[in-house]
Parts: structure tokens; sequence; C-alpha cells
């Protein structure tokens, strides 16, 4: 199994240094050839009715944080919102 | 230029209007300051985890049953991921595989004509934050109160074809959103927004052309406007020998235009995975079943009842059925049947409908009863009162619980109709104007309104209209 | 013999007959701290607040309040449960200076019980890795031989055990992290059940398979404070709504017909002779005492590693892209643009391991090898599940070496990562399977360095699982768990 490093890095927005990016490659053939081996077994996934989760109650519980607190570890604030590099032109 | 059909699917998101978000309990809520309805959850804040919202699946299994759906009482979330600022954690907790609610259909009506749309599925999700662009800075701002705002997603099968076909499929969404009362339909909050695919092929051919998804449609008649642009630029590329791409478009309704925003050769990898923080949505029948029983007649049902049974136009039926208030009087008064539905629906769409613009009540305010209502369009039909008396009485009667046939009583409203006393009234009018007779005679037929109108003068006002102008006219031609 | 040679069980009693307080044992422990910690470095962050937060406990006792019997032990906090106003690094440059605004439900049940947070540990990145190496702060050290690792991820909740630089810790555990360290330094090392204990405020890797678990001295330490964490929680849909026993309470010492299950998939090839030999005597010396011993079999072992993998891996590919250098953490300095911004700040925020991790977890769920990987591993997983269902039904436990062999030096295994991930192979199953786990001290190797036993039980069978720990920590006479080499 070939893995398109090039193009996994640019979907989980990474980007591997070019110095690194032999070894990284190798690694990274050598993982997927690890996991690659497993069973081919005949079944399908289905879900699991046992499995089943508790439902939250439909209540509001406003103000539980201020605005300061939530964005205190924010890189860059203005004007009470985050700031990113422009996203349209 | 040959003979085109355009082939349309809708996927539409609806806001709900649950009290609070979708996975955490933050208020839901529109047009707050900033960043102030955020909490660590909808912020994506590292270790925080989703809950569902109860209610976000019983109005999306509401929703379901309105559009006919088969319900997945067993069902699960998916991961949907990507990067973009409006969305904290860099997913979006979606469904995949298996909806909620799917394979259902939507009964339409275009000019009259009924129309059935298929639903492919309905499936719940979160909605994303939003990205505020200003001209006075280098970057765009984020501001995160719609963070998981829950959203319904209504999928339809590629079964619309036309524009008016899309128009009339995005209002019956709606009005049923509003009859149901799970979303505010609000389109200038955003509440309601729709992604439109559009194909073209030729007339009687039965494979589809390629589509192009466009995006970013925020108004019903936009999406009507960017229907009939793209399916014409389609046209016209295939009219030039050329052939449609496969891509994704965004709709620019203030030009009126839609752009390339990326091509199937870059389309997007969302990676979905079943969603590891929340375990199997299980709904037992019993819940299912009950919301099923808490759906109403839908709108476009009583529209389709209207037109059929009623005789009502299209137009008449749809302004009735799609208000609550109204329908509900109609209903009422034509499950009597003691009145024609016709002088019914004229009621409530002129007198009724302007006393409630006028004060701002809806009917329900008012002290109107359908049992009101329907003597005193008896009473009209029977000919006991005139319309302009009619309407006196109506005054009241949207005010106070008062009976409409006493009233007439009280007031002295009632017509005389009585033949015999119509006939010496007649005659002795006829008597005193010989020049208006002969003038008749001669050939000038107004003179026929000014005989009737003494009639109605020395009857001060009592005697039918209807039953004089015949009783005269009679006389007049004898 | 100091008090922070003692055990939890030890000192809340002696806390409780007033024969020592709060302070003294956090003074006792902080010098210890000051003392060793050079060497060890479990610590990432101190906490300011531990002297006032031993204070606070020792006037409640003063006023006659009633006290939890963990109220002014000192315990440690991995690095990657969210603690309100103390930093939160996950042991990555990406979170070197985030402060979260809440607490996990953990802390907040550690802080009603009144206990005296010491600091947050080290650990490896995100929890990625086995021996602590791939924290972004700095290494961590085995307290038994300073040149080697303490294992990981849990590898500062591990030494501090060992080094005495905390009573107890918590750890977190997705495929081994707090019982291959527990077992690498000679401490006690608890995997719950998955569901038993709330997720909320844990920094998520891998979610499906991550859990919070206590660190210890002793098996009834690890109950004790296993008690005190676990229970449903409304913020993890995943926490399971049932009656949870106080297992410390029900402690008992009872070997005699317990049913022992030794798969032999886990003592092939790869598992180091002497550990193999000492969990085997371990075995025989509770069928001396009256266990019954079967041999099984789970044929699915081979293929664990693999799908672990596959699904820690896709699931934390998704975890963390929420780091992206615009709510929290690190952002790259220069940029020129939203995607400039998220790749830089990516790429310089995480480390190698992280690296890899993501991107296989990419891959695996990309278009065109989902169903190869991601799915195949989740049929996988149910395979795994079902052999333990099976095998549970002819027996209560299933006793296993919890590491293939003892403690590697620094830096023997950080150049290959395939290497690295076989220290997982007795332990990942158990993660697989969502089952319950405790890792305790067997004796020491040749090298002098500290072996574990993993018993493993059926789901929400913590009681089962500690009961037969602790039987064999009575039988064996347990280990000296501080080491006395400095």
């Amino acid at each position: 199994m070939n893995i398109d490093i090039k193009h996994i890095a640019k979907l989980a927005r990474l980007r591997i240094e070019d110095e690194k990016l032999e070894k990284f490659e190798k690694d990274m053939q050598s993982i997927v050839a690890m996991v690659d081996r497993l069973p081919d077994i005949e079944e399908e996934l289905t879900l699991d009715r046992e499995n089943a989760m508790t439902l939250r109650e439909d209540v509001a519980v406003p103000d539980k944080f201020t605005r300061d607190e939530l964005m205190a570890n924010a890189p860059q604030v203005q004007a009470g919102c985050l700031v990113v590099p422009k996203t349209v032109e | 230029m040959k003979d085109y059909e355009i082939v349309i699917g809708l996927e539409v998101h609806a806001e709900l209007n649950t009290e609070s978000k979708i996975y955490c309990n933050c208020r839901n809520a529109f047009g707050l300051e900033v960043n102030t309805q955020v909490c660590p959850v909808c912020m994506g804040m590292p270790g925080t985890l989703p809950t569902l919202n109860e209610k976000v699946v019983d109005y999306a299994i509401k929703m379901g049953h309105a559009m006919n759906c088969k319900i997945n009482s067993v069902c699960k979330q998916d991961r949907k991921n990507y990067f973009y600022p409006d969305l904290p954690k860099a997913y979006q907790i979606s469904q995949a595989e298996v909806p909620l609610c799917e394979n259902g259909y939507l009964d339409i009506m275009v000019d009259g004509v009924e129309k059935r749309i298929g639903v492919t599925r309905i499936h719940i999700e979160e909605d994303a934050g939003k990205l505020l662009h200003d001209d006075s800075f280098s970057g765009s701002l984020v501001d995160l109160n719609r963070c998981g705002v829950p959203l319904i997603e209504i999928v339809s099968e590629p079964d619309i074809r036309s524009s008016a076909e899309a128009k009339a499929y995005l209002d019956t969404i709606k009005s049923i959103l509003q009859y149901i009362n799970i979303s505010d339909c609000k389109m200038q909050e955003g509440s309601i927004r729709c992604d439109v695919n559009v194909s073209v092929r030729e007339k009687g051919s039965d494979k589809f052309g390629t589509r192009c998804e466009m995006k970013n449609v925020n108004s019903f008649s936009g999406a009507v406007r960017g229907i009939e642009y793209e399916a014409k630029r389609q046209i016209e590329v295939l009219e030039s020998g050329g052939t449609v791409i496969q891509e994704t478009r965004r709709w620019d309704d203030a030009k009126g235009m839609s752009f390339t925003m990326r091509t199937k050769e870059d389309a997007q990898d969302y990676r979905y995975f079943p969603e590891p923080d929340l375990l199997t949505i299980v709904v037992d029948e019993e819940r299912i079943q009950k919301l099923k029983e808490s759906i109403p007649e839908l709108p476009n049902r009583k529209i389709s009842r209207y037109v059929k049974e009623h005789g009502l136009s299209q137009v008449d039926a749809t302004l009735i059925a799609e208000s609550i208030d109204k329908s509900k009087l109609y209903d009422e008064c034509t499950a009597m049947k003691k009145c024609s539905p016709k002088n019914v629906c004229n009621w409530i769409l002129s007198d009724i409908s302007k006393f409630t613009n006028d004060t701002g009540k809806s009917i329900l305010d008012t002290a109107l009863t359908a049992e009101n209502l329907v003597k005193l369009i008896c009473e009209v039909e029977k000919g006991t009162i005139s319309n302009s008396s009619a309407k006196k009485v109506f005054d009241i009667i949207i005010k106070d619980d008062k009976d409409p046939v006493k009233l007439i009583e009280e007031l002295g409203l009632a017509q005389n109709s009585d033949e015999g006393f119509l006939e010496e009234l007649a005659k002795d009018i006829l008597s005193k104007n010989e020049k208006s007779v002969s003038d008749y005679k001669n050939g000038k037929t107004n003179a026929l309104g000014y005989l009737v109108g003494q009639c109605m003068k020395a009857s001060k006002g009592k005697a039918n209209p209807g039953k004089v102008k015949e009783i005269v006219t009679r006389m007049l031609s004898e | 013999m100091k008090l922070y040679e003692k055990t939890a069980s030890e000192l809340s009693e002696m806390l409780a007959k007033k024969e020592c307080s709060a302070v003294e044992i956090y003074n006792d422990v902080k010098s210890r701290i000051d003392s060793v910690e050079d060497k060890v470095g479990a610590y990432v962050t101190l906490n300011e607040n531990a002297l006032e937060q031993a204070k606070e406990v020792d006037n409640a006792r003063a006023n006659g309040e009633e006290l939890h019997p963990l109220a002014g032990i000192p315990i440690g906090i991995k690095d990657n449960i969210s603690t309100k106003g103390l930093r939160t690094t996950c042991s990555s440059k990406m979170l070197e200076n985030y402060v979260p605004p809440f607490n996990a439900t953990v802390m907040e049940k550690i802080n009603s019980a009144k206990m005296v947070v010491t600091g947050k540990m080290n650990m490896d990145e995100f929890a990625m890795g086995s021996s602590t190496e791939t924290s972004y702060i700095h290494l961590t050290h085995n307290p038994h031989n300073l040149e080697c690792v303490p294992g990981g991820s849990s590898g500062g909740s591990a030494s501090a055990i060992a080094s005495g630089e905390a009573i107890l810790t918590l750890g977190s555990d997705t495929g081994g992290s707090i019982r291959q360290p527990a077992a690498l330094c000679g401490a006690v090392g608890m995997k719950p059940t998955y569901g038993s204990v709330s997720r909320y405020g844990l920094v998520a890797f891998a979610s499906s398979l991550d859990q919070i678990g206590p660190m210890g001295k002793s098996v009834k330490d690890v109950a004790m404070l296993q008690s005190l964490i676990c229970g449903y929680d409304k913020m993890d849909a995943t926490s399971k709504n049932i009656a949870y026993p106080d297992y410390y309470a029900n402690l008992k010492n009872n070997v005699k017909g317990l049913r022992i299950g030794v798969p032999k998939e886990y003592f092939g090839e790869g598992i180091d002779s002497e550990v193999k030999e000492s969990v085997y005597s371990a075995i025989e010396l509770m069928k001396q005492n009256g266990a019954e011993i079967k041999e099984i079999s789970l044929p699915s072992t081979e293929y664990a590693i693999n799908t672990y993998y596959i699904i820690a891996s896709a699931e934390a590919s998704s975890n963390l892209a929420r780091f992206d250098g615009v709510k929290y953490g690190y952002r790259a300095e220069n940029y020129n643009s939203l995607t400039d911004m998220y790749e830089k700040t990516r790429s310089e925020g995480f480390g190698d391991e992280v690296k890899r991790r993501i991107m296989l977890g990419t891959f695996v769920l990309s278009s065109g090898f989902y169903d190869a990987y991601y799915k195949k591993a989740k049929i996988v997983q149910r395979k795994i599940s079902e052999e333990f269902s099976n095998a549970f039904k002819e027996c209560d436990v299933i006793a296993t070496p919890t590491v293939p062999s003892s403690a590697f030096k620094i830096g023997e295994n950080i150049g290959d990562p395939i290497k690295m991930y076989y220290n997982d192979v007795c332990t990942v199953t158990v993660n697989i399977a969502g089952l319950p786990a405790i890792s305790v001290p067997c004796g020491f190797d040749s090298k002098n360095m500290p072996m574990g036993l993993q018993f493993i039980a059926d789901k929400f069978c913590e009681q089962t699982l500690l009961d037969t720990a602790y039987a064999y920590e009575q039988l064996s006479g347990g280990f000296d768990v501080i080491t006395k080499k400095f």
C-alpha cells in the first residue's frame, strides 16, 4: 500500500518539513503496512440497540460562562470575536 | 433549440425552535451580542462532550411524519470532518448512513394541480457559527452564537421540474414547519436555507443530465432566480455544443448569477465516521406513534381538500390553509355544513382579515365564534339582511359573543321580503314616477336603478333590494 | 517511615485519628518533590494552591465536618484532565499555555472530596506514546532506574507514585496508558470499564477507548480512588447509568474458587521470558491458594494492535482537528492565508508522533480506504469483544502480563514507531473490548526493574477485578513501590 502523504497531509492541514519528509514517509509506509493485516470477516456492522443513550431534556441554562472567560485562551480577539485571516476576498 | 426539461432536487436546512442547543444547554436564541450564547461545549473546548437534546429528535420525527417518512427508531450520528473557522470542533455532528427519517413524500399544488415530490431523507445536525467581514479590518471575525443551533436537513428526490414547483415545495415545507411549530421560519434570520441541485435534459430522455449544486441560497425567491439562471446557463452550454461540468456553485443573489466554488476534482473528503461521543439513538415505537398523533391536518392536505371538495380557488385555499387561525375557523364553520364554504372563505379573507390586520389581533383573540359567523352568513344567504347590514352585525360579533339572529332583531336590520308588501310598494312608486317608467320603456335602462332606489327609500331601507329589483323589472315589462 | 512513603489508606486512617494533619502530609510530599523532581521530571505544573487546600481540610476537620476518607490526600492529575484555572497542556506545545475555564467531572469529584491537588503530571503528547518521551515539556525518568523510561502515556502519574512525589494519581488509558507505566514503575494502576468514569473534561485522544483511571501504591488505594471517581455523568453520553458499589468498603481477599483464565496468546514469542515466569508463578501462587486455573484462547488477539491503531488514530485525527490556532492554544506567527495559518499552526504545534497518528487516522478514513481499514477494524473489534464475552462465561478474571518486558532505556525505541507500538500488545484488547483491567507489581527482573501482572474482568465487574488483585497482593506480600535508590 502506497499512501499519498502530500494528499493526506493536506486533508489533515499538516505540513511535513522537507528535511523530515523522507523519514516520515518511510515511517508512515511501515505503519500502514502494519495495520494493513486484518482478517476478512464476512459480517456487516449493525447498530447496537442495546447501547442506547439517554437524551438530554430541552432546558436552557444561560450565562454559565462569561465571554471573557471563554475567550481568555484565544490567540487573537477583537470586538468580542475570534479573529482569523480573511476568508473572502 | 431543442425542448429541455429541468430536473431539480432541493436540500432544505431548517433551524428548530428548541429552548436549548442540540448538544449543549446554551440558549438557542437569535440576534444576541456576539459570542454570548456559547459555552465550552459549543466552543469545542478540549475535553468537552456533546449530549443530544431530546426535543431535536422529537421535532425531526414530527417532520418525518408530516412528510410521510419511514422513521428509523434505531439510528446514529456521524462526524463530518472539515476545517473552517465557523466550525470550532473542525467536524459537524450530523447523520450519514442512517438518518432519523427516510423514504417519504410531499404533495404540493401547482396551478391547481397536485404533484408528489419524493423525500429521500430528513436528518438532524448542528449549525455552524458566523463569519463577519469588515473592510476596516484585515481579518474575518468569528461569532460562535449559532454553533450548535439544531437543524434538520430535508433532502428531496430529483422530482421537481420547474422553479414554480420548487417554490411550491419550499412554501409547503415552510407552512408545515410553522403548522407543527418546530421552526420559526424567519427567512431574514436564516432559519431556513437551501441548497439547490439543478440539471437539464432533453424532454423525453430518461437519463439525468450532469448536475450542479448551488449553495448560499438564502431565500425562496432567490431559489427561483437561481434555478432559472442555472437552467438557462446549462441549456446554453448544451446548445453551444458543450458539456455541463459537475461542480458546486455559489449563488450571488445580488448579482443574479452563480459562480464556480469547486469542481468535482477538488470535492471535499469529509471522512465521515460514527460519532464516538454519542451512543445509538433508540426511540421507542410508542413515542413515535404519539408524535404521529400530534400532527394536525397539514396545509397541503387542506388546500387539496378545499379545492376539490369546496370548490375554492387554489389562491384562496392557500391563503386560508397556510394560516393556522384562518383554517381553524374555516374548518369549524364548514364542518357545520349550514352555509356555502365560499361565503365562509370570503368573510375570512375580507372582513375578518381586515379586522385582524387593523388591530394586530389574531382571530383567536377576537370574540368571533364559528357558530356566530355561520349564523350571520345563513341570514345573508336567506336574504334576511343585506350585506351592508351584515357588516354592522359583524362589527359587533367580532368584539362580543352575541347571537347574530337576536342582533338583527334588536337593531331592526331584517329586510322585508314579503311579496305582497313589495308589490304594493312597487305599484305605488311606479304610479308616482310615470316619467321614469316611460323612459325605461323607451330604452333608458338606468331608470330601473332610480325606481328601485325610490322603493328602498320609501321602505326606509327595509325592503330586500334583490326582491324589489325583481318585482319592479317584472312590472315594467308587463 | 516518612509520610510520603505511606499508602492513601494508611494516611486516611492517620488523618481520621488525628495522628497527622493534611498540611503535614502535603509538606512531606512537597519536600520530596523539591528533592527528587529534578531527577524524575514527573510534573508539568505544580499547583500553587495545594497548601491552601491542605489547610482547608485541616480546618474542616477541626470544625467537626464530616470528611471523605480521601480528604487531605495529595493527588497528582495527568495533564490531559481539565483543571479549571490550572493549565492543562497535554504535554504539547499546542496547549502549552492553555488554562481551562471549567473542571473535568472527575475534578469536581476530587475537589468535593477535598483531596489536595499537587499538580499536573507529565505524559506523552496528547497521550500518544508508551514512554513519555513524546512530551514536548520534558522527559520523565523511571525512579527505579533513571536511565529508563517510566512508560506511557501516563508516565508522570506512574513515576510520581514510585518516587513518592504523589500519594495517588489519575491517569488515562486508551491502549494501556495507565497499566503499562504502572507496570514499568512498580505501581498499581487500573483502567476502569468504558463508561464507568466520566470522560467530560478529559482531552480526547480516542473517544471510544479513552478512560480515566486511578494509580497508587496498593490495590486498596486504587479501589478507594476508583470509588470516588466512578459514576454516571449526564455530561458524558457514553457514561453508564447504573449503581456503582463502594469498591473500597467491599474489598475482600477471596481467592478460593476464583476462576482465572490464562489466554495462551498473551504468552507468545514477543514476551520476555522473565516476565512470563513471574506471571506464571503469580498464577501458580493463586492456584495453590484455591483458585481454579483455566487455559483459554482469545484467537483474534493477533489483530488487536492493528485494530487498535486504526480505530484510535481515526478518532484522534478528528478529535485533534480542533487545534487550529483559532479558539485556544498555539498559533503560528507568520502566515499569509487561512490555510497557511492552519497548516503552520498544526505543523509547529504538534510533535512527530502526534502527526503520524493524525496522518494514519486521516488516511484510514479517507475516501476509498474507509471500508478496507476503519470498517474492517470495527468488525474485528466486535469479534475481539465477543471472544472476551465467551471467555467470561467460563472464568471470572483473566490473567496476563501487562507489558512484554520491563522498562527500556530512554531513546532506545523512540526512532522506531512500530517497536514502540508493540509495547501495547497485552493491553490494547482491553480498550478495544471496553473492559476493566488492573496492573499489579509481580516482582523485579534481573535488571532489578519492576514487572506487571494484568488482571482483566468482564464489563462493570471492577469489584471482582479489585478483589482478585487484592488477593494476589496479599498472597505475594506486595513489592516495594517507592524506590530506595534515591
